[in-house]
Order: structure tokens, then C-alpha cells, then sequence
């Protein structure tokens, strides 16, 4: 495979996060270790898997919000499942939430074709009817640490490798890390390898050249939403696997700041651009700010402050060059 | 020689496909051209021919559109038009906007069914085509949007479609990269395979989307208005790759308002007016006059403008202004009732001043006098408070709001005036406006609430005006006001501009069409890379070979401009 140059989004992301990691190291020299970025790597683990499934969505210009309800149903329902029939078993459950997030992807990818209904509009609808129908049927009780099925919390706890702390503890590499990658190298073949993905990049520059260009959108779509909705899926399993206790109105609610770190990692809203490379720099970025501000003495508080102010720049510093653009080629957009 | 091997080619499959038929039958039904194939061996369960050379008589056409009908709701687009298209010629369809050109474009894409008639293509007969269906017989459509893909490659853009057409799962990019360089290579061009298509000249995106039309296998290729957007440089390019494909065997079909491109490359020219087919003429059976006469049903002449204020205070005057890569050193004075036209080619600071002159793009140095006054316009409001407007290029995207209504385009301008004491719009003045707009610029629409983008080209920038208008201007910058409009149209919106100079307006007109500028204008700048060249007065324009004057002028211009690039290594294009 030939290496690509970087991005200019991504050099200044590399250059924020080389900068900003050497101003909290001499701040606070207990940043720099080995368990920090294991530590980081497993709170970002979540985030990328649905970070993958937004970025596709983000390329072909649409915008899903249903992502987060659709992860804690699928995380719910499967635990739910697992104890009342008994079965405990990941694949049981990782088959039911993937299979939950199929059909609600499926839904939403009809719903934006046939209605021609702009993107955030459907899938703000459909995850409030997503919702709904979990806990008209499902109920709203939670699900606490010592009734979680035994193999999600293994699966939880589960570390590739183990290194003993000085304090006398132990801390690893999470095994989340298979499903993150197997996704991001999965987004990756399909976006760049497949006709599949250069059609979602070809919706998202033109829908009416895509389909001049004899581009099935139908099934475009389809895969988009559904592919969408199995990472959310998968997301909702490696959750509550991880907190290991289920309350189901979580998550939702994150699914903007998730949004948020694909655009900073260089996403167009206007579809049509976007690198999975970005990507991961973007939630590394938020998570970084997420866990290091401590090492700073600031209170957590200042977490969302941050994260806005950095979403803020980077869309403004892009649209600052195009108008500088626009105005050399004498377009006056303003 | 392409075309030999590959009419011989087709003729040979052709008699594979009739096999059952005898040789003397198949000859009889296809007269007319005689070409002659090299024969090796033909054999067959029915047809047995000997080796040598065989002379069979090969239909020309390869496509024709029979008795087609297409209706819209209430509005006959199309009625009862044939065409027949031959194979390597250049026809080019005229018409007035709405007169049935691009729906019978669509219809023989196959975007749009007929209501009745037949399409022929290669001897299949359809009733009606799908987009894919006449794909593979080879009909490709470069609209005039281009449809292509912005944000992507220039290799992907041409290779794309043929990926897609042949049904490609997986993407192979060493394919793309061959694909698009065979293409760019066949019709001579360079472009750089990996630059992103968005960042390119239109016209070097009119050449990607003609590369693509190529990869696949296009044997009739439709151009909708492609030269619009083109500096004469590139539309010159343009035009010689057309000739270069129809000798390669293509058949092209040429939509264009430019009547001097139409002469330029037609062999054949195909007039609708209003859904009908007027005829098909040879290129040489017709000039402007008679072509603009089939076209438009009634002599179109185009009066000379004549000043008629005697208030000789100049409007405007302009001293040495000069912004830095742009232009520089400009200086002239616009009188009241005074018609100005600068004309130049794209690129030569023409419409660069005229954002000046409007607030936008700041001059480095030099005067503005407003009145006599010198006045400091650093933002188009500035400008509108002195009365000076403008009427930019391009009114689908900076001058009219398109999926609004014709009287809400018309009224933005003026919301101050229309407003209520409580600061809401008084819908019944705004109406009336409208309505007198309508009225006294003529726009033909079915009401005022229609939305703009329902309307004709030559409305819509009639709308623009009239929003314009609407203000009371007494300086109307107009940049190029008759692009993508139809003749009609155009005698129309000259009438406008004539009156409104007579009712003591001053009008810059911006244009590098000859034939525009000498029917309106009363003084004309002649600029060049920056500068003017010349000073037209009244007097000069009279002289009968002004129009030859100002061309040699402006194509002196031309070649200077290809010298001066050759020297700093810009020959090349990107």
C-alpha cells in the first residue's frame, strides 16, 4: 500500500497533540507513562468504534443522531436477553446487538431514501422511536454490577497483556483493542478499496452526479445506515462490558460530542471528505483533554469548554481558508 | 482509418447477428454509405462469404429519434420531432430557451420517456431508453453542470463511471490511474492524474468530464452549453478537441447560444422553436441573420444605442486606480445616460474592476469620484448609498435567491422601503412592486409568487435587474448580462438597458461579446492583462470596421497573452 501524505487537518492535529502533551508532561510529569496511554486507549475504544460508523456517514453528507440510542439498546437488550433465557455468552449477546443495530440502520436508511427526508431529521426521529419502543417493552430498570452476566464482565476486564504497577497494582492493554481495530481496518477497506466506498464518497460529493454516474443509491444508503447501526451495535456490547453495570438511559445524549470529534478530525459536514486517520486523531484529541486536564488542576468541568473551543477553531480555521481562496478566485461568499 | 476498422468492425458483427438472413438480403436492407471491409474468413451455418474484399453499403446514421412527443403537464415540450444523428458529425441543436432542446437531449439519454415516437440507435429501436441503456449504445450526455465529483481525483472522476459500468466491486488504482491517463492522452491534454477536481478551471473540468464520456466507449456525444463558463482560451481548446473527436468517428451533438460556435464547428444545424423541429440545414445554408430568424420566428435586430442626456456632469470618474495583480492605472468618466462597455478577455481585470467599483476588492491606489466628490467605497453598501449597483456574472448563485419567489427576489433589495411602522414587510406594497416590475421589464411569468428557479434563463435575469432596478440606481454595473440567454431574450433585456440609459442612468456593461457591445454602448475601454488599451468614443464606433478593430485589438491581445505565459513556463496547463 502506498503511504498518502497527510492531510493538512491532520498535520496540525499531530502538531496540537505533540504541543499539548508536552506542555501537561512538564506540568505534571506523571502524564508521560506507559499507563496513561493504556488508560487512554481503552477510554477511547467506545468512541472509535462509533467514531468509524459516523465517519462513513459524515463522507456521504448525511448525519446520523439515532448511533447512541441505537449502542444502549442493542447493549440493553442483549443483556437483558442473556438473563432471562440463561445463555451467557459475548456471541449471543454480540449477535443480538448487532442484529438490533442492523434493523434499526436498515429503518433509517429507507426512511432518509423514500421520504428523500433530510438525514438529521430522520435519524432524530427514528432514535426517539428507536428509544421509545425499548422502553415501552423492555422497561427502564437498570441492570447492576453483580447481575451482569459473568462473560461480559470478562470480556470487560480482559487484557491482552499485563503489566504490574509500582503501587502494586496491575494495568494492561484492554482487549477492546481487537474490535477497534478490526473496525477501523474493515472502514478502511470498504471506504477506500470497495466501489461500495467510493460510492458513499461520490454520494457525498454530488447525490446527482453519484447517480448520473449510474451509482445504485439505494443500496448505498442501505449499507451506510446499516453499517452504522452494527458498529453501534458493537459499541453497545464493548460498553457495558466495560462499565459492567447497565442503566439504559446512558449514552444517549454523547452522540453530538461524538460528531464532534470525527468534524475536528476533518469531516465535512457537507459530506464528500474525510480520513479515518483524522479520525482517530480527532477522538484521540477530545480523550486526551478528557483524562489529562486532572494532570492540569482543572476540574473535569472544563471539559466540555475545551472540546467547544477546539471544535470551534477547527471548522473556523478551514472555512477562514476556503473564504481566502474564494476571495482570490474573487467569489464573494459573505 | 479509425473510422475504417471500426465501421468494419461493426459491419462484421452485424453480419454475424443476421446470419440466418442471406448476404443479398442484409446488402439490400442497409443502403446508402458504401465502405468496404478486408474479409478473412466469414463462416456460418447460412453464410458462407470467400475471403477477399467485400463491398457492403453500411447505414449512417446511428441514431435517430422518430416522430418523439413529450408532454409536461400542460406544456408541449416536445411535438412530434425527428432527428437523425450520422455517424462523425457535428450537429449542433439551436433554439431559444424552452424551445425543446434539452428535453429532447433527455429524451434520447434516456433521463425522460417520450409520450410517443421511437428511438434508433445502432438499428435497435427503442420506445423508450434508460439512462443505462443508452449508455451502453454509446449516447454520453456531459450536462452543463458536469456532474462530477468535486472533492475527488481527476483520475477518479474520469475513471469512475466505466468502474461503475462494468460492474467493479473492488477498486484497483492502478486501474483508474491507466484508465484516465489513456483518455487524457487520447485527446492530448495534460492534467495532473491526483488533483482534486474542485481546485481545477472550469475549463479544465469540462476536459476531465469529457475524458470520462470517453472511457466509455462513447460513440454520440451530447454537449450542453459547454462553453458558458470558458475563457476564449479555453473554449478555443474546447472547440478543437470537438473537431478532433468528430475526425476520430464521434458524432457530437453541440448545444450552444453562441451563434459564431455554432458556425465554427456545425456540419449540420438542427433549429427547434417551441417544442417543433423548424429544420435541418447545412452549416453553410445559413448566416446569424437566418439562423436568428428560424429561430426566434422574426427578425431580430439589435439598434445601436444613442445618447440622448445633454447633462454632461460625469457620474463617475475613476483616476489611476490600480489594484495590484488585477489592473492598473484605469481612468475614464461616465456621464448620466452614458452606456460603457469594457470588454477584454476573462482575465483581463474587467470584471475585477467592476467589484471594485461595487466595494468588493479593494483598490491599492487611485480615485473614485462620485458626483465630482471623491468617495471611498469599502463595502457594496457604501456603494448602494451612492446609488451605484451591480449585476454580477454568475445570477444563479450570486444574484438571485433561487428557491424564492419572483416578487420576494425582487423586493430584497428594497426591504427598508417596504417595511410597516411595526417592522414587518407590507405584503400588499411588496405585491404591487412586483407587479409593476413585471410589467415594465416584461418578465414573463404566471404570477409573482413563482419561484425563480421556474423560470427561463432570460427571465431570471430579467428578475435580476428588475431587483436592481427596484432601487433606483442612477450607476447600473451589469457583468455580462446576456450569458446562457437566449436571442429573444436578449433584444429584450438590450430595449431594457436602452431605456433605462435614456431615462439619464449610467450603465457599465461588461462584456467580451463584439456584437453586444457595439449594439448598447456609447464609449468603450478596451482592456488587456490589466490595462486599458483603448478608448472607443462615439465617434470611433461609427467607423463601419470598428468590430474588426476591436477584435484585432483584442486577438493582438491573445497572442501576446500565450507569449507572455510561454516566457514564465505556464504552458503547460494544470
Amino acid at each position: 500500500m502506498k503511504v498518502r501524505s497527510l492531510t493538512r487537518m491532520e498535520k496540525y492535529l499531530l502538531a496540537i497533540i505533540a504541543v499539548y502533551s508536552v506542555v501537561v508532561t512538564i506540568a505534571n510529569p506523571a502524564f508521560l507513562t506507559f499507563e496513561t496511554l493504556l488508560d487512554m486507549v481503552r477510554a477511547a475504544s467506545g468512541t472509535l468504534i462509533l467514531a468509524s460508523g459516523v465517519l462513513v456517514v459524515l463522507i456521504s453528507g448525511g448525519i446520523d443522531v439515532s448511533f447512541t440510542a441505537i449502542a444502549i439498546i442493542g447493549g440493553y437488550v442483549s443483556v437483558r436477553l442473556m438473563l432471562s433465557t440463561g445463555i451467557n455468552s459475548l456471541l449471543f449477546a454480540s449477535a443480538i446487538s448487532c442484529l438490533i443495530g442492523l434493523a434499526c440502520g436498515l429503518i433509517n436508511a429507507l426512511i432518509i431514501h423514500c421520504f428523500h427526508l433530510p438525514t438529521l431529521i430522520a435519524t432524530l426521529g427514528t432514535s426517539s422511536v428507536f428509544y421509545g419502543v425499548m422502553t415501552t417493552f423492555m422497561g427502564t430498570k437498570g441492570v447492576n454490577a453483580s447481575q451482569m452476566p459473568s462473560s461480559m464482565v470478562d470480556f470487560g476486564g480482559c487484557q491482552l497483556f499485563v503489566i504490574p504497577a509500582k503501587s502494586g497494582t496491575t494495568y494492561g492493554l484492554t482487549v477492546f483493542i481487537i474490535p477497534v481495530v478490526i473496525i477501523l481496518i474493515v472502514t478502511w477497506f470498504i471506504l477506500y478499496r470497495t466501489m461500495l466506498g467510493r460510492g458513499i464518497f461520490a454520494l457525498g460529493n454530488s447525490e446527482e452526479a453519484a447517480n448520473r454516474a449510474g451509482f445504485n443509491l439505494l443500496n448505498i444508503r442501505l449499507f451506510i445506515y446499516s453499517f452504522m447501526g452494527v458498529v453501534a451495535g458493537i459499541m453497545g456490547i464493548v460498553y457495558v462490558s466495560e462499565v459492567r453495570w447497565v442503566n439504559p438511559i446512558a449514552l444517549v445524549g454523547t452522540e453530538l460530542s461524538i460528531i464532534a470529534s470525527v468534524v475536528i478530525g476533518g469531516a465535512k459536514l457537507s459530506g464528500g471528505e474525510g480520513t479515518i486517520f483524522g479520525t482517530i486523531l480527532g477522538v484521540l484529541i477530545i480523550k486526551l483533554l478528557n483524562s489529562t486536564l486532572v494532570f492540569l488542576g482543572l476540574s473535569s468541568s472544563w471539559n466540555d469548554f475545551f472540546i467547544g473551543i477546539i471544535l470551534i477553531a477547527s471548522v473556523a480555521v478551514t472555512s477562514y481558508q476556503a473564504r481566502l481562496k474564494n476571495r482570490r478566485d474573487l467569489i464573494f461568499t459573505e | 482509418m479509425v473510422m475504417y476498422s471500426y465501421l468494419g468492425q461493426e459491419a462484421v458483427t452485424r453480419l454475424n447477428q443476421q446470419a440466418c438472413k442471406s448476404a443479398r438480403d442484409f446488402l439490400r436492407e442497409v443502403p446508402r454509405v458504401e465502405i468496404f471491409i478486408e474479409v478473412h474468413s466469414v463462416s456460418g451455418k447460412y453464410l458462407q462469404i470467400p475471403e477477399g474484399r467485400l463491398s457492403i453499403l453500411m447505414d449512417r446514421t446511428i441514431v435517430s429519434a422518430n416522430n418523439i412527443t413529450k408532454s409536461f403537464v400542460s406544456v408541449r415540450a416536445l411535438d412530434n420531432v425527428s432527428v437523425s444523428i450520422n455517424r462523425g458529425e457535428i450537429r449542433c441543436l439551436a433554439g431559444e430557451n424552452g424551445s425543446g432542446k434539452s428535453t429532447f437531449v433527455k429524451v434520447v439519454a434516456g433521463v425522460l420517456a417520450p409520450d410517443s415516437g421511437e428511438i434508433v440507435v445502432n438499428n435497435n429501436s427503442y420506445p423508450k431508453l434508460t439512462p443505462i441503456g443508452a449508455i451502453n449504445e454509446g449516447i454520453q450526455v456531459i450536462y452543463q453542470d458536469l456532474s462530477l465529483f468535486p472533492h475527488m481525483t481527476v483520475a477518479e472522476n474520469i475513471a469512475m463511471n466505466k468502474m461503475v459500468a462494468v460492474h467493479k466491486r473492488l477498486v484497483n488504482w492502478d486501474e483508474v490511474y491507466r484508465v484516465a491517463e489513456e483518455q487524457l492522452e487520447l485527446i492530448g491534454h495534460l492534467l495532473d492524474l491526483k488533483a482534486q477536481v474542485g481546485t481545477l478551471s472550469v475549463g479544465n473540468r469540462q476536459i476531465v468530464a469529457i475524458c470520462r464520456a470517453l472511457s466509455l466507449n462513447a460513440k454520440v456525444l451530447f454537449m450542453d452549453e459547454p462553453t458558458t463558463a470558458l475563457t476564449q482560451k479555453e473554449i478555443d481548446r474546447l472547440l478543437s478537441i470537438v473537431m478532433d473527436l468528430k475526425a476520430k468517428g464521434l458524432s457530437i451533438i453541440f448545444i450552444s447560444h453562441k451563434l459564431n460556435e455554432i458556425f465554427e464547428v456545425a456540419d449540420y444545424i438542427t433549429i427547434f422553436r417551441d417544442g417543433k423541429k423548424v429544420g435541418d440545414f447545412e452549416n453553410k445554408a445559413l448566416d446569424k441573420k437566418s439562423l436568428t430568424y428560424h429561430m426566434t420566428g422574426r427578425e431580430v435586430e439589435y439598434p445601436r444605442y444613442r445618447r440622448v442626456s445633454n447633462d454632461d456632469l460625469p457620474l463617475l470618474e475613476v483616476r489611476n486606480l490600480t489594484r495590484n495583480g488585477n489592473y492598473k492605472n484605469i481612468s475614464f468618466k461616465l456621464q448620466k445616460g452614458d452606456i460603457l462597455g469594457i470588454t477584454g478577455i476573462r482575465g483581463s481585470g474587467r470584471s475585477e474592476l467592476a467589484l471594485s467599483l461595487f466595494g468588493l476588492n479593494p483598490p491599492n491606489s487611485g480615485e473614485i469620484l462620485v458626483k465630482g466628490r471623491p468617495f471611498n467605497i469599502k463595502i457594496p453598501d457604501d456603494a448602494v448609498n451612492q446609488g451605484i449597483v451591480l449585476m454580477p456574472e454568475d445570477r444563479q448563485t450570486e444574484g438571485l435567491f433561487l428557491k424564492k419567489s419572483l416578487k420576494e427576489n425582487i423586493s430584497s433589495t428594497i426591504l427598508d422601503r417596504i417595511k410597516t411602522k411595526a417592522g414587518f414587510i407590507d405584503r400588499k406594497k411588496q405585491e404591487e412592486i412586483a407587479a409593476g416590475s413585471v410589467k415594465k421589464l416584461k418578465i414573463r411569468t404566471q404570477s409573482v409568487d413563482t419561484l425563480v428557479r421556474n423560470l427561463s434563463g432570460g427571465n431570471q435575469q430579467k428578475t435580476v435587474l428588475a431587483k436592481w432596478v427596484a432601487t433606483g440606481p442612477e450607476l447600473f454595473i451589469l457583468d455580462s448580462p446576456t450569458v446562457g440567454v437566449d436571442i429573444g431574450s436578449k433584444a429584450e433585456i438590450y430595449e431594457l438597458i436602452h431605456r433605462f440609459a435614456s431615462e439619464g442612468m449610467g450603465i457599465i456593461l461588461i462584456s467580451d461579446e463584439l456584437e453586444e457591445i457595439l449594439a448598447n454602448c456609447n464609449k468603450v475601454l478596451v482592456m488587456y492583462a490589466g490595462e486599458i488599451l483603448e478608448i472607443l468614443t462615439e465617434k470611433d464606433l461609427d467607423k463601419p470596421d470598428v468590430g474588426e478593430h476591436i477584435l484585432a485589438v483584442m486577438s493582438r491581445s491573445r497572442i501576446v497573452d500565450s507569449a507572455e505565459k510561454f516566457k514564465n513556463g505556464e504552458a503547460i496547463p494544470r
